[in-house]
């Protein structure tokens, strides 16, 4: 794989799947800090904030950092996604699974979307068109569904190249 | 609920068939064969807990059907389903696989379409409608077979690759896009016409033009003398 920088719409789209996890999780955030532990990941995320500035990278949040996030830094939040995706795996495939009561589902995806809404804008710049686009209620069901389905299909150790491949897309 | 990472593998001494079991709420994969001992005979006892030959393998699908085959139809499932999967993370699915691999897969509404051909002869197709978390766990099974270190056979997972601009799908539509940059030269052409039609200043007679020639002749006379 590359060792250019991610592209800045990789970056945009690895914080968005971290969001996602976020909303799917209540505890998302300290389960990040817990997995960075476990996965050997203290060095580059120490702690809450190292690991805050890092997602930082991404222009559309509301504190952006400037300059490119350096290359084994993403590839550690790519891990964290991964592993944090297993983690709400079974949340996620309740999500998309055609098998579930539809009310359910249409119950489960509101939540959802009212949290992970939120926490987008908390955090990010709602003046972007990007930003703007993820609160609109029509465009932003199929962002959001994308989303939700890439950290499905990412799950796991074997989806880490997968998701770094995605998020460098036109760069090859 | 999803069942993560239910493997086993019923092994024995030396020579005994393995079986190994990959498992997700709507998919199991079960892979049946025989450790290959003559392919590092300097680590025998490792080998023997290794599945090294595979003599076949079943995989059922969200009770929906139970796919049999041999090594070459599982390196075909391996490579069409993880190339597709891995568009569909860039949120550009698209047609995989054909009928050399015997295994297809393709977007559909509300889900993909997997067709598995028969390598038997005036055999139909069969075609199966999964859903994203029927996909999904298959995804899964076959990652955690790739994964397993009990598995010693030569699969070759696709090369996980960035896509081309071209083949990505484009956020907004072409007149918007062109919007801007239209907008931009459209600006530039219109101040740049502006400015021509402001009259340049023109040097005032006797003031200024006439000493900077005066200037070199005077300095000539000087070292002429």
């Amino acid at each position: 794989m590359s060792e250019r920088p991610l592209p800045r719409r990789g970056l945009e789209r690895l914080d968005l799947l971290l969001l996602a996890i976020e909303a799917l999780d209540l505890h998302g955030s300290e389960a990040m800090l817990w997995c960075c532990d476990q996965l050997g990941l203290s060095g580059q995320f120490p702690d809450r904030v190292t690991l805050w500035r890092s997602r930082c990278r991404n222009p559309l949040r509301r504190a952006s950092r400037r300059g490119q996030l350096g290359t084994d830094e993403a590839r550690a939040l790519i891990t964290l996604a991964c592993t944090l995706a297993q983690r709400v795996y079974p949340l996620l495939r309740q999500l998309v699974s055609s098998r579930e009561p539809a009310d359910l589902t249409a119950q489960r995806w509101a939540l959802f979307r009212d949290r992970f809404s939120d926490l987008v804008r908390e955090r990010f710049n709602v003046r972007r068109g990007a930003v703007r686009q993820l609160l609109d209620d029509r465009e932003g069901e199929a962002l959001r569904r994308a989303i939700v389905e890439s950290l499905l299909l990412s799950a796991g150790p074997g989806g880490a190249a997968r998701l770094e491949a995605s998020l460098r897309d036109a760069q090859r | 609920m999803t069942q993560f990472s239910s493997l086993f593998s019923l092994g024995g001494p030396t020579g005994a068939p393995l079986r190994l079991r990959f498992e997700q709420s709507s998919a199991r994969l079960d892979l049946f064969g025989l450790p290959d001992v003559t392919r590092d005979p300097e680590s025998a006892a490792d080998s023997q807990q290794r599945l090294g030959i595979l003599t076949r393998w079943e995989l059922a699908i969200g009770q929906q059907a139970t796919l049999e085959g041999r090594l070459d139809h599982l390196q075909g499932l391996l490579e069409v389903v993880l190339t597709y999967v891995r568009r569909l993370i860039s949120s550009s699915p698209r047609h995989c696989g054909g009928e050399a691999q015997r295994v297809e897969i393709e977007p559909r509404e509300g889900g993909h379409l997997l067709t598995v051909h028969s390598s038997q002869p005036d055999t139909p197709p069969l075609r199966l409608v999964l859903d994203s978390a029927e996909l999904a766990d298959l995804t899964q099974c076959l990652d955690q077979m790739l994964n397993d270190p009990r598995i010693a056979l030569p699969l070759v997972p696709p090369a996980a690759r960035p896509l081309p601009r071209r083949d990505l799908p484009r956020s907004a539509p072409l007149a918007q896009r062109l919007l801007a940059p239209t907008a931009a030269a459209a600006s530039l052409l219109a101040t740049a016409a502006l400015v021509s039609l402001v009259p340049l200043p023109r040097p005032e007679p006797g003031r200024g033009a006439p000493s900077t020639v005066a200037a070199p002749s005077a300095r000539g006379a000087t070292t002429g003398r």
